[in-house]
């Protein structure tokens, strides 16, 4: 089993409410790109929170590129307290957004994600039109590579590739 | 979401104020502050400069030549490898992801790898 199995599968096991996006939602939806973690908008309410804990506490998450020792709190009241964490687990890197630029929030993206089967769970991924959409709004050039990307993907499958 | 309703919403959450906070600090009501953030209705110049300072920001604005993204995107697109994502669409999703995540595991085994030989060489590592 792969890190990301591992990783989605205890996001899954957990019931957290997330959409898959980044390019973790681009590698799904057929990008040849690599991407070394996982970006998820998750939901924020406090049953979700708890959700998120209860996830990845096994797998030991702690902030990525802090100092290691550096005292970290995982709990519901720190993701409460925050909005945006980068994180490194024992299953792989994964960022937890709870708003994305161009985007939104997790109920925001809602109606333009759509459920995929992925390692025998159901996964919420960001849809390809607002992978293109967020990918514009954030604007770096290695974002503007992603779109680039993207739209020939969406070429592709118009054209009957999938 | 429109751009005025993130841009209140980000510059709240930036200063570390709930929707009331800004709201009194604004001279409006929390409901207000909410319609807003929410991207119902329209909001004016003044009204959107008025909520961004409230909250301890400044709006800026300037003109960019337009255009600009398309052509960078335009350019790249020229480069991007179409037999690659046309192999990539004949897999399944499950297929895609579990071969970008063990490339990525096998990328960081080459980095260690090429760490410990650098080790053994005595070069810099």
């Amino acid at each position: 089993m792969t890190w990301l199995e591992r990783l989605l599968g205890a996001l899954a096991d957990a019931g957290v409410e997330y959409i898959l996006v980044g390019g973790m939602a681009a590698r799904a939806h057929g990008s040849a790109r690599l991407t070394q973690d996982v970006d998820i908008s998750y939901a924020r309410s406090d049953a979700n929170l708890a959700r998120i804990v209860a996830a990845l506490a096994p797998l030991e998450p702690y902030l990525r590129g802090a100092p290691p020792g550096l005292p970290f709190d995982w709990s519901a009241g720190t993701l409460r307290h925050g909005l945006n964490f980068t994180l490194t687990t024992t299953s792989g890197d994964i960022d937890l957004l709870g708003e994305i630029v161009g985007g939104g929030r997790y109920e925001d993206l809602l109606p333009h994600s759509t459920v995929v089967p992925v390692f025998g769970h159901e996964i919420r991924i960001l849809d390809l039109p607002w992978l293109i959409r967020v990918k514009r709004a954030a604007g770096r050039p290695k974002d503007l590579e992603v779109v680039a990307e993207l739209e020939v993907l969406r070429e592709e499958i118009e054209r009957g590739g999938a | 979401m429109t751009i005025p309703s993130a841009l209140v919403r980000e510059a709240r959450q930036r200063a570390g104020l709930s929707q009331k906070e800004l709201a009194e600090r604004a001279g409006t009501s929390q409901p207000a502050i909410a319609r807003i953030e929410s991207g119902r209705g329209s909001v004016t110049l003044a009204t959107l400069t008025r909520m961004v300072a409230a909250a301890g920001f400044e709006l800026v604005m300037e003109l960019s030549p337009g255009g600009v993204d398309d052509a960078v995107i335009a350019a790249y697109r020229r480069d991007v490898d179409r037999s690659l994502l046309r192999h990539n669409l004949q897999r399944s999703v499950d297929e895609r992801l579990r071969a970008g995540a063990e490339m990525v595991t096998a990328g960081h085994e080459l980095s260690r790898a090429v760490r410990t030989a650098a080790g053994r060489s005595g070069r810099p590592k």
